[in-house]
């Protein structure tokens, strides 16, 4: 039994591309997991599944590499978005969506940043102050 | 004397009882509902339910205008009549019993009601009448419970083109009920006869028959009395309900009437301002300068002190602005500072003002309005008001009018003058620019020299004063505001006294006021008229909503100006501090008004930002300055009004002023001759002139809309 | 009113809940110990921002302020308050801005001559 799990980590080490990177991902995501690279997305991140794990676990996602531990789910575009919460089991890999020429390029949840969207005043003042020097 | 004084007035009296007696026709006696009432014979039906306090519907009728009985919802049922009866236009007859409830009368009104509403839109709730319209009231009161109206051919209601009345009235027509209470308005009060009717029955509609716009100084008042939404406000429209308007009495401040209004606000924000009724001072009108330039108040406002710094203007808080002001005063000596109030001032805060210069050995307080000075000058209270009232025109019998335009100066009061033009054959004589009043006048020219030669009975004209019973002479203040302004006033005045009949109580001089805050403030002992300050050359001005560009800043060297008021104006242009006060929406204040009558204004909204009450600002810079007045709150600071003018705190009351006699010798030396050669004039000549005359008109995007409007209507060739 | 003699109230007034000091003294240690029982329990319910120290100087603090008290029926009533507020907190009629109200020292007192009213903006 002892034996299987230590055979076990070390093909999921071995899986990762080697200690190192293990250590990485591990350092990263806080788990380690082995399974089948379905697909890559426009922005690096890589889709995998393991039809092993229980559902829930069995599909994930690896974050691009340049947002380190800047990740979150907001980062997932929305033609993979589907295919990770089980609303369906064909990839965009496999079925591409429909591309339009006016549909906007997917952006990450800018809350936070300097980018977030702040809601305006759209009610006049009540009051217009005068303003020295202006007519 | 003073037994003499008694006993003419008692034969007054015993006169008027005897004449009284003699020609009071023998009351008559009717019925209404089984109720027995004594009336005066030719009351109408209507009239004589009222006085038992029974209410007969009507849309029509209206008190102040003449009876039209043509829209039927007053019928009642008169025993032994076979018709019921439209109550407002039928006088009563001895003996006649009168049913206001009967099944007949009810189903006179419902059948009424029923035709009304078939040609009524039902479009209640995008209506800005929804919530006071009489027809919704009526129907919800009066009205059958269902309708029998099915529109089975599709054809649709009728439809009446919308008219395009000007800037102010929005019409949908539509909706009209063809009452013609604004045509009769126009014709009879605001003397317009731009509105009529065209077409009969179902085609029947209001309009202006040729396109043209109903531009009136008393145009608004058409709104409040269009039973229906047919005429609405145009600055008002889709802003707010009655319902969720919070209502506060108050004085309008914008001409001298002092006309009573209702500010209607909502979320600290002024909707609407609607005329109260008094009989004594507008009626129930008012003009269209005070009814729709509220819009003025929310802009060019003063909302932060501010303190010229680098030659720019900058906000600060109130204790370094008060700060730099009370520096000022103390390096300052008492007679090198000065004081200008405008028109717009209250009662409290010139109190607090001259209580503080006077600390300060100020001697130097003036109002911006002139008023001659010579002979007895202000010191006499009967020098500078209109002494018979402004009920008092529909006694005159003859009103002689020197250099003022009373339509455009205080309207209300002009629409008085008419009213007995119509009724009591009222004489008119203008001495003056020749203007339209709305009712014909004797001209008798524009020289100032007129004047002396109607005292002396050089004119053609003076037999007729002499004959009159009761002649008015009401002098405007424009014409005092010229360098002969004490020969004009001394003329008017020596001609009036000549006409004084000594045995019966009337006043013949009067004086019309074209600002609101002038009346206190020469009660209060304030010197009017700014050449004092131009004179001294002052080392510090204090300029309480002085905009009227009185003095100049490059006529006086090296001046430190503070400007206290509420707009950013031709005052706070040039001043080097500036203190946000209060518009008259937003403090307890007390007016005088040019008849004398003291009335107060109550706070409606918070004033805006960081202004403050006007009367606090100044007791606060007395503490600044060291002096500390002695007043906490209002009714303290009242207490010191009532020391220096007891009459400023009696409200609603005229003070009796009455020292014609007395005031006559002592206009010994004259300042200036009288200047035959300048002609009198008036600046309001037509309806353009008169929207924007004041910070709060000047600062309102409706009134430059209706100057603009009356600019381009003037061009209409019809 | 003049008194004949000296009266002994302990006789004359009925006591509350303690007939004599060492009993009332009693009643004081035990709420006195009940409150610091119940800190990690309202830190934890009110999820307030002091420390475990803060609390216990302050109720110290709040008892210390009636050390002077020496008449049994007062100090019995403010036991009996005392309770109440404990009883009060651990139930949760309180809100967190009750709770934090024991630790504010003092509320700003309102302006009231003139001139800062003024400034103060009526």
């Amino acid at each position: 039994m002892i034996i299987d799990k230590v055979h076990k980590t070390l093909r999921v080490i071995q899986e990762n591309g080697g200690w190192l990177n293990s250590l990485l991902k591990l350092y990263r995501y806080d788990t380690l997991k082995s399974g089948r690279l379905v697909g890559t997305d426009d922005y690096g991140n890589r889709y995998y599944e393991n039809k092993e794990y229980f559902m829930g676990r069995d599909r994930w996602v690896e974050y691009a590499d340049k947002v380190r531990l800047d990740y979150d789910g907001s980062q997932i575009p929305a033609e993979w978005y589907g295919w990770m919460h089980h609303k369906t089991d064909i990839p965009p890999t496999l079925r591409p969506p429909p591309k339009y020429k006016w549909l906007a390029q997917h952006t990450e949840n800018m809350t936070g940043t300097s980018r977030q969207y702040v809601p305006y005043d759209t009610v006049p003042p009540k009051i217009q102050p005068w303003i020295p020097g202006k007519k | 004397m003073l037994r003499r004084g008694v006993s003419s007035s008692l034969r007054n009296a015993l006169q008027v009882q005897k004449r009284s007696a003699a020609s009071a026709p023998e009351k008559i006696e009717v019925f209404i509902d089984d109720q027995s009432v004594m009336v005066e014979p030719g009351t109408t039906v209507l009239q004589a339910a009222a006085m038992v306090g029974i209410e007969i519907p009507r849309f029509c009728y209206h008190e102040r205008l003449s009876v039209a009985g043509n829209c039927r919802m007053c019928l009642v049922e008169v025993e032994k009549s076979p018709k019921p009866v439209a109550a407002c236009a039928m006088p009563v007859m001895k003996g006649w019993r009168i049913k206001t409830n009967s099944p007949l009368t009810k189903k006179a009104r419902e059948g009424v009601m029923e035709f009304l509403l078939t040609n009524h839109p039902l479009d209640c709730p995008i209506c800005d009448q929804g919530g006071e319209c009489d027809l919704q009231d009526q129907s919800m009161a009066f009205g059958s419970d269902r309708s029998r109206f099915t529109d089975v051919n599709y054809t649709g209601k009728r439809a009446v083109e919308d008219k395009d009345l000007g800037p102010l009235v929005k019409t949908v027509m539509t909706r009209c009920i063809q009452c013609t209470r604004c045509v009769r308005f126009a014709s009879e009060i605001a003397g317009i006869p731009t509105l009529g009717s065209t077409g009969r029955g179902q085609e029947m509609q209001i309009g202006t028959y040729v396109e043209k716009m109903f531009l009136s100084e008393l145009s608004g008042n058409v709104i409040d009395l269009c039973p229906v939404g047919a005429l609405t406000s145009k600055p008002y429209t889709f802003t707010a309900r009655p319902w969720e308007t919070r209502k506060t009495e108050s004085i309008d401040v914008l001409d001298a009437v002092g006309s009573n209004i209702v500010v209607s606000t909502r979320a600290g924000d002024v909707m609407r301002v609607i005329p109260k009724n008094n009989d004594d001072v507008n009626e129930e009108w008012i003009s269209d300068k005070a009814r729709f330039s509220y819009d003025g108040l929310k802009r060019q406002r003063l909302t932060t002190p501010m303190v010229r710094k680098n030659g720019e203007l900058e906000a600060c808080d109130w204790q370094e602005a008060l700060m730099v002001v009370a520096n000022k005063i103390a390096t300052t000596p008492g007679d090198r500072m000065a004081a200008l109030v405008g028109g717009l001032s209250d009662a409290e805060t010139l109190t607090a003002l001259k209580d503080l210069m006077n600390h300060l050995e100020c001697e130097t307080l003036c109002t911006e309005e002139k008023f001659p000075m010579d002979g007895a000058g202000t010191d006499l209270r009967s020098n500078y008001l209109l002494n018979s009232r402004l009920t008092g025109v529909e006694e005159a019998d003859l009103v002689l009018i020197i250099g003022c335009n009373p339509r455009f100066e205080s309207p209300v009061f002009n629409a008085r003058i008419r009213k007995s033009w119509i009724a009591n054959e009222l004489d008119v004589a203008v001495i003056g620019p020749k203007v339209d009043l709305t009712y014909t006048y004797d001209h008798l020219g524009d020289s100032p020299k007129t004047i002396a030669d109607l005292a002396s009975g050089n004119h053609e004209f003076s037999q007729r004063l002499k004959t009159a019973k009761r002649p008015m002479i009401i002098v405007g203040s424009e014409a005092l505001q010229r360098e002969d302004g004490g020969a004009i006033y001394s003329a008017a005045h020596k001609l009036a006294l000549s006409l004084q009949n000594t045995t019966e109580d009337w006043k013949v001089f009067n004086v019309l006021h074209r600002v609101a805050g002038q009346v206190a403030a020469l009660d209060l002992g304030y010197r009017a008229g700014a050449d004092e300050i131009a004179a001294n050359k002052p080392a510090l001005l204090y300029m309480l909503g002085a905009d009227e560009a009185a003095v100049d800043r490059k006529d006086l060297q090296n001046c430190f100006i503070v400007y206290q008021g509420h707009h950013g104006d031709r005052g706070a242009e040039q001043a080097d501090v500036i203190l946000p006060g209060c518009a008259y929406t937003e403090k307890q204040a007390t007016y005088v008004n040019t008849e004398g009558r003291t009335q107060q204004t109550f706070p409606a909204v918070t004033p805006p930002g960081l202004a403050r009450e006007d009367w606090k600002i100044i007791r606060a810079l007395s503490e600044f300055a060291g002096v500390g007045l002695p007043y906490d709150n209002i009714e303290e600071l009242r207490g010191r009004m009532s020391e220096i003018a007891p009459n400023l705190v009696k409200y609603s009351v005229v003070e009796e002023a009455n020292y014609f006699a007395q005031a006559g010798p002592l206009f010994g030396k004259l300042a200036s001759a009288l200047r035959s050669d300048e002609k009198l004039d008036t600046k309001l000549k037509g309806l353009e002139d008169f929207f924007m005359t004041d910070s709060i008109s000047r600062a309102s995007a409706t009134m430059a809309k209706c100057v603009q409007a009356a600019m381009n209507e003037k061009k209409n060739r019809h | 009113m003049r008194f004949s003699g000296t009266i002994d109230y302990s006789t004359v007034v009925k006591p509350v809940m303690s007939t004599t000091m060492p009993e009332a003294k009693r009643r004081v240690m035990s709420l006195y110990k009940a409150w610091f029982r119940a800190i990690p329990t309202i830190m934890d319910k009110f999820d307030i921002s002091v420390s475990e120290k803060d609390c216990r100087v302050k109720i110290r603090e709040k008892f210390e302020m009636n050390r002077n008290v020496s008449d049994i029926r007062t100090i019995d009533l403010l036991v009996m308050k005392g309770q109440m507020e404990l009883v009060e907190t651990l139930r949760l009629f309180k809100t967190k801005s009750h709770v934090m109200a024991f630790f504010r020292d003092s509320v700003p007192e309102k302006p009231k001559d003139f001139l800062s009213k003024f400034l103060d903006g009526q």
